[in-house]
């Protein structure tokens, strides 16, 4: 277990640690002056002051230079200062993530509880009208963007049926059933977006789990297939799916962006757009950064967690088990 | 191996989109850009068939015009993507070792980022553009073009006629480029399918927030971000593009899919 703990910390820090460079790097190389647009195109600004400015942005020194210090910053909670409003990027981070931590278990909740109701009753016959009717739900589910999703809800439960607000939010702290009201339609956009992902994988890995033996013994015990899905394939069929749930709580969290952009949720996602209309690179780089650690400890945890239910996985790829 | 030859409705569908596109000119009855050829926010009509915009302008006509553009980006991202992954898979396939290693970690790396937010901070870098968004979106999925060319690489290289042309003196680079590569063309293929359906909700999502092709064309997403800004008025102004996107994604993913499915057939036939 501690050498499995181990190669996988290693791989997580070592993808990490690229991703840093590589969203670093990217926001630098391009063009665009952060200075110049702080200062608006239209004032006269002397090139002494601009490069004072420059100076107090430590954007004159090296690039590697500026890299090592953002890193160095970044380990001990200081992600810089916004362009524009001067505000800790940390403070205006930590301000938003409730919104989009809230948003995203709500999504991933929404998507479990589907797929463990569509998986199964797939599964229960295998090329039966059901089965059918859940996969053409999977393809054009994987095939409508979220946004589009977002749009119909919004247009039957707001528009039509005028039950649910579209727009707008309430802190928990303040009024949680107005906040529940509000955070609704952007979930089910979201966990709609994340079943069918989910079913069809979990889908999958029940189908490979029935051809195994000790099913096949459970239906000579002579126990009924709802029984043998739900009390043996389906909790075997769990652990890979687990991984797969894994990636998805990651995607979710750069997912939600959209989300809350069109539904006007104040978390890191329309952060992120607000500031990259303004060009203000901090914040972006701050935002970026958070979400990649979220997304590379989310699928850390769950490698481990997997590891921890099911022993085999711990081995290396090509590594024998000792059985 | 012979497979029979079918009509396959999502490769119809395919090209009725892009020939319809391509035809703008002939079949759109009014021209996309002009002002006031309907009431402003007038409904779906007989000589209007998807109603007006704001400024009387023709929806119908401008889906037409917009589909050429999300197809123009979606279509050169895809390229873009399948030669930057191709060789970056290649590369690190053949090269194996720590080159493998490092280009494959490097993968993973760039998938970590979160895409939206990526494409969020090139384009309002350099602005939208039919050259800036094609190059954004394509980088974006070659990492995972790499990942499966590596892998049919890595398959493909294990095989025994490789080992037969390497004992006969083949030299690599003719090996992979005359052997190897046309066997691993229709996972190749699939991957253009699926990265094409890819590319034209990325194109759409990015039009939705606002960073987009600028007014007065419109692609898809653009239109939809419109018509979104009018959802309370008409509802119809949005539910053209977003069907029209929808199809379009469904249809590059069903014939993806479509040759997955016929290619493992093939193999489990052979």
């Amino acid at each position: 277990m501690g050498l499995f703990l181990l190669r996988r910390s290693a791989s997580s820090l070592s993808v990490l640690a690229l991703s840093v460079v590589l969203v670093f790097l990217s926001i630098r190389i391009l063009p665009g002056d952060p200075v110049l647009a702080k200062l608006g195109a239209a004032t006269e600004v002397s090139p002494e002051a601009l490069e004072a400015l420059r100076e107090e942005a430590g954007l004159n020194r090296p690039l590697l230079a500026q890299l090592f210090a953002w890193i160095g910053d970044a380990f001990r909670g200081d992600l810089g200062v916004s362009y524009f409003s001067q505000f800790p990027v940390t403070q205006l981070v930590a301000e938003r993530i409730p919104v989009t931590l809230e948003l995203t278990f709500f999504i991933i909740l929404i998507a479990i509880v589907l797929a463990l109701i569509l998986a199964p009753l797939s599964t229960l016959k295998p090329g039966s009208i059901l089965d059918r009717v859940i996969g053409y739900y999977t393809s054009i589910g994987l095939s409508v963007p979220g946004f589009v999703i977002g749009i119909i809800l919004i247009l039957v439960f707001s528009l039509t049926l005028q039950w649910l607000p579209s727009r707008g939010f309430v802190p928990i702290s303040e009024d949680l059933v107005e906040n529940l009201k509000l955070m609704l339609l952007p979930a089910v956009t979201g966990g709609l977006t994340a079943t069918p992902y989910l079913v069809r994988y979990l889908r999958a890995s029940m189908l490979e789990i029935k051809q195994s033996p000790f099913v096949r013994t459970a239906e000579g015990k002579g126990l009924s297939s709802v029984r043998i899905l739900f009390r043996h394939v389906l909790p075997n069929s769990l652990i890979p799916t687990l991984t797969m749930l894994g990636l998805i709580v990651g995607y979710t969290l750069s997912g939600v962006v959209v989300i809350e952009y069109m539904f006007g949720l104040p978390g890191i996602g329309s952060l992120a757009i607000e500031s990259s209309f303004k060009r203000d690179y901090a914040v972006i780089q701050g935002v970026a950064l958070t979400i990649i650690s979220f997304f590379i400890l989310t699928t850390f945890l769950f490698d481990v967690l997997c590891g921890i239910v099911d022993p085999r996985l711990r081995l290396a790829k090509g590594q024998k088990s000792e059985i | 191996m012979k497979f029979k030859k079918r009509f396959s409705f999502s490769g119809f569908l395919i090209l009725s989109i892009l020939g319809v596109c391509l035809a703008a000119p002939i079949i759109a009855p009014y021209d996309p850009n002009a002002i006031g050829v309907a009431d402003a926010f007038s409904g779906p009509t007989a000589t209007n068939w998807m109603g007006a915009d704001d400024l009387g302008r023709d929806l119908f006509s401008r889906i037409l015009y917009g589909g050429r553009i999300t197809i123009l980006i979606a279509m050169s991202a895809t390229v873009i993507a399948l030669l930057i992954g191709t060789t970056w898979g290649l590369v690190a396939g053949v090269r194996r070792g720590w080159v493998d290693e490092f280009l494959m970690r490097t993968a993973d790396a760039t998938m970590a980022i979160p895409q939206i937010l990526f494409a969020l901070v090139c384009v309002s870098a350099v602005g939208a553009s039919v050259i800036s968004l094609p190059i954004v979106v394509g980088f974006l999925l070659s990492p995972t073009t790499a990942r499966m060319a590596r892998s049919a690489v890595v398959t493909e290289l294990a095989s025994d006629y490789v080992t037969a042309a390497i004992a006969s003196g083949t030299k690599r680079s003719k090996l992979i480029l005359s052997e190897v590569m046309p066997n691993i063309a229709p996972q190749l293929l699939v991957q253009l399918s699926i990265n094409a359906a890819a590319a034209v909700m990325l194109e759409a999502t990015l039009s939705f927030i606002g960073l987009g092709i600028q007014p007065p064309n419109a692609s898809w997403g653009t239109l939809m971000l419109q018509g979104y800004a009018k959802i309370w008025n008409t509802y119809w102004f949005v539910f053209f593009p977003a069907l029209a996107v929808t199809i379009t994604i469904l249809a590059f993913n069903a014939y993806g899919e479509r040759i997955r499915v016929t290619m493992d057939s093939r193999r489990s036939s052979v």
